[in-house]
C-alpha cells in the first residue's frame, strides 16, 4: 500500500517537473553564443561573449522575444579552426538554437558555414571582414570593405595624398582587401608606382597580390620602415595597415624611432580599435587613423546609454570570467549588441523564430537605431550603416573627424572598379 | 535708409582714418600682426585689403592663423564704441540665452571690456559682419600657408618649405628666396635650395628647368625623385630632349645615392638585428653553450625580464598592484609620480632589476630541477619545457592574458639621420649594450676569480671538484648568470616590441639557432654568429623585397652549413660534449 502511494506519488512529481519544464520551455527560446574562450583569440572574443550576455539580459528585463526569454548556449571553440563546425552542429543539431552569434577569424566563419548551410541555421558574423561572400545563413553585422577600407583610403585621398604604401599579416583578409583596394586606388587615378609595398603578378600579368606581408609574430620592421621612410620622403604618402595585432607594437615602435610621424605620413590601422588599444603604445599611435561604424567616443543619447548601461551590468553580474575593470567598447561589440536587437526586430517582424521567416523579415529591410546610430539590413545578408574615421588620441580613444551616414554594405568589390586609362 | 546709404561711405571714411592712423604708428614701432589684420578689416577698397594681408607674408606670427581662421569662419564683426571708433572683435564661445558671445579684440587678443572695465557680451545680429569673398580667402590662405616659414620652430620652417617647394606654385618663389636669404639652419637652407629649384621645374622656360635639374642633381635628393620623373614623362612626349637628358641625370644621381644610402643602412640594420640576436643568445650560449643544459624555458628568462620592466615603469609612474596566482597574495607596489627626466630613468633602473630578477627565477629553477638532471640533456629538455609552459601560465594568471606597454624613454625613441642613413636610437643602443654585454661576461670568465670556478667546473668537473671546487654552487652561480642575462634581453626587448606572457616562445627558436652555428661553448662563436646572422638577414630581406623569402634562405642556409660543420663555427670542447 505505502509503495503504491509513494509511486503514486512520485508519478504525480515527476509529471509536475514535466510541466513546469513544458512551461519553462514554452516562454524561453535558446541562442547559441559561438566565441572562442580560450586559446590564441580569446583575448579578443571574451569580450563578444560578455556583451551578448549583457544584450541577452536587457532584453529579457524588458520582456524577451516574443515574450519569450533569450536563453544562451555558450560553447567554446577553443581557437581550434576545425571545431567551429563540430560546436555548430552541436548547437543546430543538439541543442536547436534559434539563431547563433559568432566567429571572429575568417577562417573561422569559414569552418562553420557549411554546417549552417546544410541544417539551415542562422549566424550573426560582428567582425569586419573581407567581402566576396554572401551566404544566405549568415547575417553579416561586419563592416564590408566598402565601409571601412575605402572611406579611410577617400580620406586620405581627400587630404591630398597621392601615395599609398600597403602593408598587412600574410592571411586571407589583408591579402583580398589590398587587392580591392589597388583597384580601387588605380580607379581613382593613382598610378601604380605611387602604390607601395610591391606587387605580384601571375603569368598572365594579372596582379595577384599587392602589398608587403609579414608572419604572425614578426617582430622585425626596420627594413619595411627605411623603405616607407623612402616612399614618404615627397610628403604626400600614408599607409594603409592590416597588420594584425600583435604586430603592431614593433611595427609602430620603429615607426616613431625612424622620426615618422601622423603628420608626416599617417597610418590608417584596419585592426586597431579601443580594445586593442589597451596594449599599445598610446603615445607612438597618437594622430593615426582608425576606421570603423561605431567609436566609444560618439556622442549620441543611445551611445551615452548604452556604455552607461554596460558598465552598471558589468559591477552587477554573475556571469563567470567576465573581467569587470578597465573595459571599453569597440566596434565588434557594438555590431554584436546591433545584431542581437535586429535579430528581435526581424523576429517579431516575422511573427515566428522560424529562420526562413527571419530571414525574409531580415531581406525587406528592419531598421535599429543601435550606440553608433541607424543600422538598416539589405537583401545582401549585409548591413548598411554609418561610417566613421577617428584620429587616436593618448587615452586610447578615437577623435571623430568624419562621419559617412548610410553606407551600403556591399561585399562583392573585386573587379568592380575599373582602372583610369 | 539714409542711414544704410552713408553707413558704407563712413565707414570707409573711418577705416582709412584708422588705417593712416596704424601707418603713422608702424612707422613709429613695428605693427603687429594683429594691427595689420584690424587695417586690413576695416580698409573698404578689396584690393588694398588684399595689399595689407600679402604685406604679412613672412611674418611666424600664430596670431595670425588665429584671426584669419575666424574671419574665414565668419566670427570677425564690427564693433561700434560708445565713442564712435570702430573696434573690430571675434565672437567666440556658446551663446548664452540672450544670444549674447564672449568678445575678443582683433587688435589685442584681449577680451573687450566696456568703460567700467567689464568684459562685454555682445549679440551678432548687432554687429556688422566682416566679409570675406574668394579673393581675400585666397590671400589669407597664401599668409598663413607661409606662416611657418618664419616659425622658430625648425622642425615647423623645415615642414613649410618641404610643403611649398612640392606644390610648385611660382608666386610662393619670392617668399622662399626672402627666407633663403635669412636662413641659418644648414639643413632648412639646403630644402630651401630644393624647394626654389622644384618650383623653377614648373617654369615654361626650358632653361630655367635644365638649370633647376641640375640644381636636384647636386642635391640628389629622394624626395625630389617623383617630380622629376613626371617632368622627365612629360618632356619625353613633349619632345625636349636637353631636359630629359638633364633630369636623367638628376635621376641617376638621386638613385646612386639611393643605393648608397641603402647599403649603410643595410649594414647597420644587420648589426642592430645582429645584436638583437646576440643579446638574446648570449644567455644560452652560458647556460646550453658552457653548461650544456638544454633549457627550454630560456625564453621565459626573457620574459621575466620584460616584465620586470613593465613593473619598474609602473612604480616610476602611477603605482601598481597585482595578485599572486594559487597563494592569492595581492601585491600593491606604491608609484613614485615621478615625471619627466626622472620618470625616464625608469629603464636605466630597469637595468639591474631585470638581470637580478631574472637571475633569481633562474637559480630557483636550478636548484629545484635542473640541478636533478645534469647528466641526463633529454629529461632536462623536456623538464624545462615543462617548466616554460609553467611559467607562460603563471604570467597569464598575474599579468592578464593581453599583452603590456612598455613605453620608449624619449632617449631611445628617436634618431640621427646622417647622409640620409637612419640611425635609430633604440638599434644604436642595443649596439652599444650587446658590446658592454659581451665585453662584461668576457671580463666575468676571465678576470674574475669565479671565471675561473665556472671554466674549470665547466672543462672538468670531477677534477675540480677533487680540488676543493664547490662544485654545486659554481653551477648555481653559472646558471643564474646565464639567466641574469636573459633577464637583461627581456629588458631590452620592451622596446622592439609586445610585452606578453608567451613572447618568450618568440626567442627560444632563434636563440638555440645561434647558439648552434656559432659554435656550442664558445662565447666568441656566438658574438660571430649573432652578426653574421643579422647581416645576412637584413640584406637578403633589402635583396628579395620581401621578409618571410629572407628568413626562409637564412634558415636554409643555416642547416647547409651545419651540414658540412655540425659543431658550427668555432668548435669548443665542453662536459657536455665529452
Amino acid at each position: 500500500m505505502i509503495t503504491k502511494f509513494s509511486k503514486l506519488l512520485s508519478v504525480g512529481a515527476l509529471a509536475l517537473v514535466a510541466l513546469v519544464a513544458a512551461a519553462r520551455a514554452a516562454d524561453t527560446v535558446k541562442v547559441g553564443v559561438l566565441h572562442d574562450l580560450s586559446g590564441t583569440m580569446a583575448i579578443s572574443e571574451t569580450s563578444l561573449r560578455d556583451i551578448l550576455l549583457f544584450t541577452f539580459d536587457e532584453i529579457n528585463a524588458k520582456g524577451g522575444v516574443l515574450g519569450k526569454k533569450i536563453v544562451p548556449v555558450i560553447v567554446d571553440p577553443g581557437s581550434v579552426w576545425p571545431i567551429f563546425a563540430e560546436k555548430s552542429k552541436q548547437l543546430l543539431e543538439v541543442d536547436k538554437v534559434a539563431v547563433t552569434f559568432g566567429c571572429w577569424t575568417s577562417v573561422s566563419r569559414k569552418s562553420a558555414l557549411p554546417v549552417f548551410e546544410k541544417d539551415n541555421g542562422l549566424l550573426f558574423y560582428p567582425v569586419q571582414y573581407e567581402g566576396e561572400e554572401e551566404s544566405q545563413n549568415v547575417c553579416y553585422t561586419a563592416e564590408a570593405v566598402n565601409q571601412q577600407a575605402i572611406p579611410a583610403v577617400d580620406y586620405f585621398i581627400a587630404q591630398g595624398k597621392k601615395k599609398f604604401y600597403l602593408i598587412g599579416t600574410d592571411y586571407v583578409y589583408p591579402q583580398t582587401t589590398n587587392l580591392v583596394l589597388l583597384e580601387y586606388l588605380l580607379s581613382k587615378g593613382v598610378p601604380l608606382a605611387n602604390i607601395g609595398g610591391g606587387y605580384k603578378k601571375d603569368g598572365s600579368g594579372k596582379i595577384i597580390s599587392a602589398g608587403k606581408y609579414t608572419p604572425f609574430g614578426h617582430k622585425d620592421y626596420q627594413q619595411i620602415i627605411a623603405e616607407i621612410k623612402d616612399f614618404a620622403s615627397s610628403g604626400d604618402a600614408c599607409v594603409i595597415s592590416t597588420l594584425n595585432g600583435d604586430t603592431n607594437p614593433p611595427f609602430f615602435k620603429e615607426y616613431a624611432a625612424a622620426g615618422l610621424t601622423a603628420d608626416t605620413c599617417p597610418v590608417v590601422s584596419y585592426s586597431i580599435a579601443e580594445d586593442e588599444f589597451r596594449s599599445l603604445p598610446a603615445k607612438d599611435l597618437v594622430g593615426q587613423i582608425g576606421c570603423w561604424t561605431y567609436f566609444q567616443s560618439i556622442d549620441s543619447p543611445e551611445n551615452t546609454k548604452f556604455l552607461a548601461d554596460f558598465q552598471a551590468w558589468l559591477k552587477t553580474t554573475t556571469a563567470d570570467g567576465v573581467v569587470k575593470e578597465g573595459r571599453v567598447v569597440d566596434s565588434p561589440m557594438v555590431l554584436s549588441y546591433d545584431g542581437v536587437y535586429l535579430w528581435k526586430a526581424c523576429v517579431e517582424k516575422a511573427g515566428s523564430f522560424d529562420v526562413d521567416k527571419v530571414r525574409a523579415a531580415w531581406k525587406s529591410g528592419v531598421s535599429f537605431v543601435g550606440p553608433g546610430g541607424k543600422v538598416t539590413t539589405q537583401p545582401n545578408m549585409h548591413l548598411t550603416k554609418t561610417v566613421y574615421i577617428g584620429e587616436s588620441k593618448a587615452d586610447g580613444q578615437f577623435k571623430i573627424l568624419k562621419t559617412f551616414p548610410d553606407v551600403y554594405g556591399e561585399p562583392h568589390l573585386k573587379g568592380t572598379f575599373k582602372a583610369k586609362e | 535708409m539714409v542711414w544704410k546709404l552713408f553707413r558704407p561711405l563712413l565707414l570707409c571714411t573711418l577705416g582709412v582714418c584708422v588705417g593712416l592712423l596704424a601707418n603713422v604708428r608702424a612707422m613709429a614701432a613695428p605693427e603687429t600682426a594683429r594691427a595689420t589684420i584690424v587695417r586690413a578689416i576695416l580698409t573698404t577698397d578689396d584690393a588694398q585689403k588684399r595689399a595689407i594681408i600679402n604685406s604679412l607674408i613672412g611674418q611666424g606670427d600664430e596670431a595670425i592663423r588665429e584671426v584669419f581662421t575666424a574671419w574665414r569662419q565668419d566670427n570677425l564683426y564690427v564693433y561700434s564704441a560708445p565713442g564712435g571708433a570702430k573696434v573690430p572683435v571675434e565672437l567666440t564661445g556658446d551663446k548664452d540665452a540672450a544670444g549674447t558671445q564672449a568678445a575678443v579684440r582683433v587688435d589685442t587678443g584681449e577680451p573687450l571690456k566696456d568703460a567700467a572695465g567689464q568684459p562685454l557680451r555682445l549679440v551678432a545680429k548687432q554687429l556688422t559682419a566682416v566679409e570675406h569673398d574668394a579673393g581675400l580667402r585666397r590671400a589669407m590662405k597664401n599668409v598663413v600657408d607661409l606662416l611657418d616659414l618664419g616659425s622658430p620652430l625648425p622642425a615647423k620652417r623645415l615642414r613649410a618649405v618641404q610643403t611649398i617647394g612640392f606644390a610648385q606654385k611660382a608666386d610662393k618663389l619670392p617668399a622662399l628666396e626672402a627666407r633663403a636669404g635669412l636662413e641659418t639652419d644648414t639643413e632648412i637652407k639646403k630644402e630651401l635650395k630644393e624647394a626654389i629649384a622644384l618650383i623653377h621645374l614648373a617654369d615654361s622656360d626650358d632653361g630655367v628647368k635644365i638649370k633647376a635639374l641640375a640644381e636636384l642633381q647636386e642635391l640628389h635628393n629622394s624626395s625630389s625623385y617623383d617630380l622629376i620623373n613626371a617632368l622627365k614623362v612629360k618632356a619625353e612626349t613633349g619632345g625636349k630632349p636637353a631636359v630629359v637628358a638633364a633630369a636623367n641625370a638628376a635621376l641617376v644621381a638621386i638613385e646612386n645615392h639611393r643605393s648608397v644610402v641603402k647599403f649603410f643602412g643595410t649594414l647597420f640594420r644587420g648589426l642592430s638585428a645582429g645584436s638583437v640576436l646576440l643579446v638574446v643568445a648570449l644567455g644560452l650560449a652560458i647556460t646550453f653553450g658552457l653548461m650544456g643544459v638544454i633549457n627550454m624555458a630560456h625564453g621565459e628568462m626573457i620574459t621575466v625580464g620584460a616584465y620586470a620592466t613593465y613593473i619598474t615603469q609602473n612604480v616610476f609612474g602611477e603605482g601598481m598592484h597585482f595578485t599572486l596566482p594559487f597563494i592569492k597574495v595581492a601585491i600593491h607596489l606604491p608609484g613614485l609620480h615621478l615625471t619627466g627626466w626622472a620618470y625616464q630613468l625608469y629603464f636605466v633602473a630597469a637595468i639591474p632589476v631585470g638581470f637580478l630578477s631574472a637571475a633569481l627565477v633562474g637559480i630557483a629553477l636550478e636548484r629545484s630541477v635542473i640541478r636533478f638532471l645534469y647528466r641526463r640533456p633529454l629529461e632536462s629538455l623536456l623538464a624545462t619545457f615543462g617548466v616554460s609552459l609553467i611559467l607562460q601560465q603563471l604570467f597569464k594568471l598575474t599579468f592578464g592574458s593581453n599583452n603590456v606597454n612598455v613605453d620608449s624613454p624619449v632617449y631611445l625613441s628617436s634618431n640621427w639621420t646622417v647622409f640620409d642613413v637612419t640611425f635609430d636610437w633604440n638599434r644604436v643602443f642595443v649596439i652599444g649594450f650587446a658590446a658592454v654585454i659581451v665585453f662584461g661576461v668576457w671580463l666575468a670568465l676571465t678576470k674574475t676569480p669565479l671565471g675561473l670556478l665556472i671554466r674549470c667546473v665547466m672543462q672538468n668537473r670531477m677534477m675540480a671538484s677533487c680540488m676543493g671546487v664547490r662544485t654545486e654552487r659554481v653551477n648555481m652561480l653559472t646558471f643564474g648568470l646565464g639567466s641574469g642575462l636573459a633577464g637583461l634581453a627581456g629588458v631590452f626587448v620592451t622596446q622592439l616590441g609586445t610585452v606578453g606572457p608567451s613572447m618568450g616562445q618568440e626567442y627560444i627558436v632563434d636563440s638555440f639557432m645561434t647558439v648552434v652555428v656559432g659554435g656550442v661553448g664558445s662565447i666568441f662563436g656566438t658574438v660571430v654568429s649573432a652578426l653574421g646572422i643579422g647581416l645576412a638577414d637584413q640584406s637578403l630581406q633589402q635583396i628579395l623585397l620581401n621578409p618571410v623569402l629572407g628568413k626562409i634562405l637564412v634558415l636554409l642556409a643555416i642547416i647547409l652549413f651545419l651540414q658540412w660543420r655540425p659543431t658550427g663555427l668555432f668548435a669548443a670542447r665542453s662536459r657536455s660534449l665529452d
